[in-house]
């Protein structure tokens, strides 16, 4: 036994106790923390602990009304898919659709009221309570109505329907003011304007695609994104697969491909804007093979006399033997269907374009008859399309805000500022309007320049309701609810209508505490005057089936018989388009397109459609251009070729995408990247081709002529690295794209689209 | 001229002792803590006892965790639930002054996590339950319980309380009463 010293035993006890101190912590480090349960202080009587319960509402992220269900666990929105019971997405979802959740959870909402604080322009804003922030604006209402100036107070909303459409109505009449105008970059005016040119009535008929053999598409991008695209969706896939005997065959006539056209099992290339041109010419077509036999033959033939086949293939560029095909095709396929929308309507001639197509429609008989063009009844509620603003409309407003005729302007949900051409002037204009209040539940474009910020709940958070259009045949509709509490101090929309109405001593016009009381006396009514099969029990009963099931909907069909209106085929025809720059300086048309993603930007805050690729592209996050293989030959420019896209407008930068399916004096462009603002995930990415769009219109509806701007292409002599998911575009021997020679005569598709394409189209004899 | 180590090695000596002490001093810490503070039965913030309740007075266990039968999770009673028979039943007892200033706040209880499966692994009462397996199967005795033990069962079938779930558990009984697919991978891990 050693002689331990007493220095020495110190030392040994002291490095003793720090190792059993370290050993002991170490354990108490490396632990698991604690996971707590914890309960609910009263059991909520709507869910339950780990069971999902699905909740049917409406989508609101783009103006189709799909019907939706949402998934929620423990009170929290969890999964959006779309609502078997609705007859619009009958379960079916897009993926704007199903990143709703992210509208709900973004966390860049506006989390409650603000007021600004610096001059406009700077975004300097302090939080202030709903008291402060709707007593200030009720005041100035109050103020605006006592002087018998309510006509200044102006009222700009996305577009709504139902009884929200309904409140703003009875809110804005109450007021004195007529200034109610609901603003969608891409409602499409010249569609509803061609209809009631041709059919007598201002409403969207029902496309039965489902049920046709042959469909003519100029220029609408129905799976994409024209009017009703879940829709249309299922209505192509079962008229391709469906059916056990036919399958039906779809031709699309655009300048560049979208996806409806790489669906298509034909696409043909009509120069921009001719679109209408060449339906006259199948027309003309129709006519003199004696496809048609009403009494107005001869009017027709009269009509339609300089549409024949050589002169509208030396207009559009495509091959006579292509017309007389299709012509001949659609004649012969029962039923077939033309449609047009998009990118051929967006001329200056688009509702002729349009009321051609429909006159294509008329004369093979394609009207009021399954697996052609069905007539809607009356919607059974309010749609925004009466409301809805065109580009004129919008001018006007800027106009009368440049002039100091407006002192109010309440924003809801609309973002004008990004979706207005800057050669428009609105955002100037606005900034002479002394108060703007916003309702949006984002910092937008338009919000940014508010001086009071109301945040409004998102579609998930509130109470709401819809009447599809286009319709489905038939009178239905369906209600929105709240599927989840509201997460931040936000309020429903309609609530903020009804607190300013009740602060102003509306409450005799607009007797409703909430939205929902609003909506329930609402539908109250609907109840009364429906079917029979409705009306078997109560009210209440009928209220909570309909939440349930997400939709109601009755069976009556309307009368589907129809005659021409007067002075129709007097006036068909179908003019030059006009563009705005001379082709010496500008030699191309810009086509910017709606994005699958984006929308009209609305989604670029969204994470999920950041990094969805683009359908035709595969590019994500960001902007592009694309161009013509030849053309980028002829430019000496390679795919990520930074380029100054110049109109006489402006310019933007974007790197290039060679694009094979796109004309060569055509470039495109997707619309919805480019915000200034808009939360973190849309900020400073990509560039926005509407800035430099020419002011065109079309002159029925004063619509924009978006696809009217020529612009040039300058190099800038630098590269970015395109991201995207498609690897090379080429075929390396691995035969999946078929080929023949672009220079030997072809048997079957003609020298047109050989001369349009470096990867040939090969065309399927019919 | 030898040159040697040995006379270094002398001098560090003294410290390598001390070292060796204060290593064995780490093992030493590490038990103590492991017998001291197990976390198979952490301290509660109010000292339920399932003996009293599931023992003693015989309530069935899914009186209070509705939701076993239909849920993936058990669930823990609302506050309401334990004042349904608290706003008469012992009233004076400390525990439940604690519950009933709880209540009274209209606050939850933060109950402590005593059993515990990791993320992935997809484990559903509802099945269990509907499948005829007691609670006990995989709780242990809980209604001889003071506080919650974390308890698994060796292979002979024998309680081991203190001793966390493994993966073997769950595989003997799949295996015994030949459960579908049971010891399929993705029956549990999806």
């Amino acid at each position: 036994m050693p002689k331990i010293e007493r220095r020495e035993f110190l030392k040994l006890v002291g490095a003793g106790s720090v190792g059993v101190g370290a050993g002991f912590m170490l354990r108490e480090t490396i632990k698991h923390p604690p996971e707590y349960l914890i309960p609910h202080v009263v059991a909520p009587e709507d869910f339950s602990t780990g069971i999902a319960t699905w909740y049917n509402t409406v989508c609101s992220m783009c103006s189709a009304g799909c019907g939706i269900s949402v998934r929620t666990r423990e009170g929290r929105a969890k999964k959006i898919e779309g609502n078997p019971n609705h007859p619009v997405s009958q379960g079916k979802l897009c993926g704007l659709g199903q990143s709703g959740l992210q509208v709900l959870y973004n966390p860049d909402r506006l989390t409650g009221p603000l007021q600004r604080m610096s001059a406009r322009g700077g975004e300097t804003f302090e939080q202030i309570t709903w008291n402060e922030g709707l007593s200030r604006v009720a005041d100035r209402l109050d103020l605006l109505r006592a002087a018998g100036r309510g006509n200044r107070i102006c009222l700009l909303s996305q577009g709504v329907g139902g009884h929200l459409a309904q409140l703003f109505e009875l809110f804005m009449a109450e007021l004195g003011s007529e200034r109610l105008l609901h603003y969608d970059y891409d409602h499409p005016h010249t569609l509803y304007a061609a209809n009631r040119q041709f059919f007598g009535e201002e409403h969207l008929p029902y496309y039965d695609l489902k049920n046709t053999r042959y469909l003519l598409s100029f220029g609408a991008d129905y799976l994409g994104n024209w009017i009703s695209p879940v829709h249309h969706s299922l209505g192509f896939g079962h008229s391709r697969q469906g059916r056990p005997d036919i399958r039906g065959r779809f031709v699309q006539i655009e300048p560049r491909m979208s996806m409806s056209g790489a669906a298509a099992d034909e696409w043909i290339a009509a120069k921009p804007g001719t679109e209408g041109v060449l339906a006259l010419g199948l027309a003309h077509h129709l006519i003199t093979q004696g496809y048609y036999q009403g009494a107005d033959l001869d009017a027709w033939r009269q009509a339609l006399r300089d549409y024949t086949t050589t002169q509208v293939a030396e207009q559009t560029g495509v091959a006579t033997t292509t017309i007389t095909r299709l012509a001949n095709t659609f004649a012969r396929s029962q039923s077939s269907l033309a449609i047009g929308g998009g990118i051929a309507a967006n001329h200056s001639n688009g509702v002729d374009t349009l009321v051609a197509v429909n006159a294509l429609n008329y004369l093979v008989g394609n009207l009021g008859k399954e697996g052609g063009l069905l007539f809607n009844p009356e919607p059974a509620g309010s749609v925004s399309h009466p409301r809805q603003a065109s580009f004129r409309t919008m001018l006007k407003l800027a106009k009368d805000a440049r002039e100091g005729n407006i002192e109010v302007l309440i924003l809801n949900g609309t973002n004008p500022a990004f979706t207005m051409p800057a050669a428009a002037g609105f955002t100037e204009a606005l900034s002479e309007i002394p108060l703007i209040v916003s309702l949006s539940s984002f910092m937008d474009e338009t919000t940014a320049l508010a001086d009071i910020i109301l945040p409004s709940h998102t579609y998930l958070e509130s109470w709401g309701d819809d009447f599809p259009e286009p319709g489905v045949g038939f009178p239905t509709g369906a209600v929105s609810q709240p599927v989840v509490s509201p997460l931040y101090n936000t309020r429903a929309t309609g609530d903020i209508i009804l607190t300013l109405a009740q602060h102003s001593g509306l409450s005799d016009a607009i007797p409703w505490n909430s939205m929902e009381d609003c909506l329930k006396d609402g539908w109250r009514e609907i109840y009364e005057r429906a079917d029979e099969e409705t009306r078997t029990e109560s009210f209440e009963v009928f209220w909570r089936s309909m939440l349930k099931a997400g939709v109601w909907g009755e069976k009556s069909q309307r009368d589907q018989t129809f005659t021409l209106a007067e002075g129709v085929i007097d006036n068909i025809g179908v003019a030059p388009p006009e563009f705005s720059g001379s082709p010496d300086d500008y030699p191309f048309v810009l086509h910017p397109y709606i994005s699958n993603s984006f929308h009209d930007g609305r989604g670029a805050n969204l994470p999920w459609m950041q990094e969805l690729p683009d359908t035709m592209t595969s590019v994500v996050y960001g902007s592009w251009v694309e161009l013509n293989p030849v053309t980028a030959e002829g430019l000496g420019l390679k795919e990520g070729d930074l380029v100054d896209i110049e109109s006489p407008h402006g310019r933007v930068r974007a790197p290039v995408y060679v694009y094979p399916a796109i004309m060569p004096d055509v470039v495109a462009m997707p619309i919805g990247q480019g915000h200034s603002t808009y939360g973190r995930y849309a900020k400073d990415r990509g560039v926005n081709p509407i800035e430099i769009l020419s002011a065109q219109m079309e002159p029925h509806t004063g619509s924009l002529a978006s696809s009217a701007t020529r612009v040039k292409i300058v190099a800038t002599g630098k590269r970015v690295e395109l991201i995207k998911t498609g690897g090379t575009s080429r075929d390396l021997g691995r035969e999946i794209v078929q080929r023949f020679d672009p220079t030997a005569q072809s048997k079957t598709g003609g020298a047109h689209s050989t001369q349009l394409n470096s990867i040939p189209i090969t065309t399927v004899t019919t | 001229m030898n040159v040697s180590i040995v006379p270094a090695l002398k001098v560090l000596r003294p410290a390598a002792v001390v070292g060796a002490v204060a290593f064995f001093g780490l093992f030493v810490g590490y038990w103590a803590n492991a017998l001291l503070v197990p976390g198979t039965s952490p301290e509660q913030p109010i000292a339920f006892s399932h003996k009293v309740h599931a023992g003693d007075n015989d309530i069935p266990c899914m009186y209070c965790h509705t939701q076993a039968r239909r849920s993936i999770s058990a669930g823990v009673p609302s506050v309401s639930k334990c004042m349904g028979c608290h706003i008469e039943v012992a009233t004076e007892k400390p525990q439940i002054r604690k519950l009933t200033s709880y209540w009274d706040n209209k606050e939850p209880i933060p109950w402590i996590k005593v059993h515990d499966l990791p993320d992935f692994v997809h484990f559903t009462h509802k099945r269990h339950i509907s499948a005829g397996i007691e609670c006990q199967t995989c709780h242990g005795p809980v209604e001889t319980m003071e506080r919650i033990t974390v308890t698994s069962r060796a292979i002979d079938g024998s309680f081991q309380l203190g001793t966390p779930w493994e993966m073997g558990l769950c595989l003997n009984c799949h295996k015994q009463n030949e459960v579908d697919n049971g010891t399929d991978c993705w029956t549990c891990h999806k």
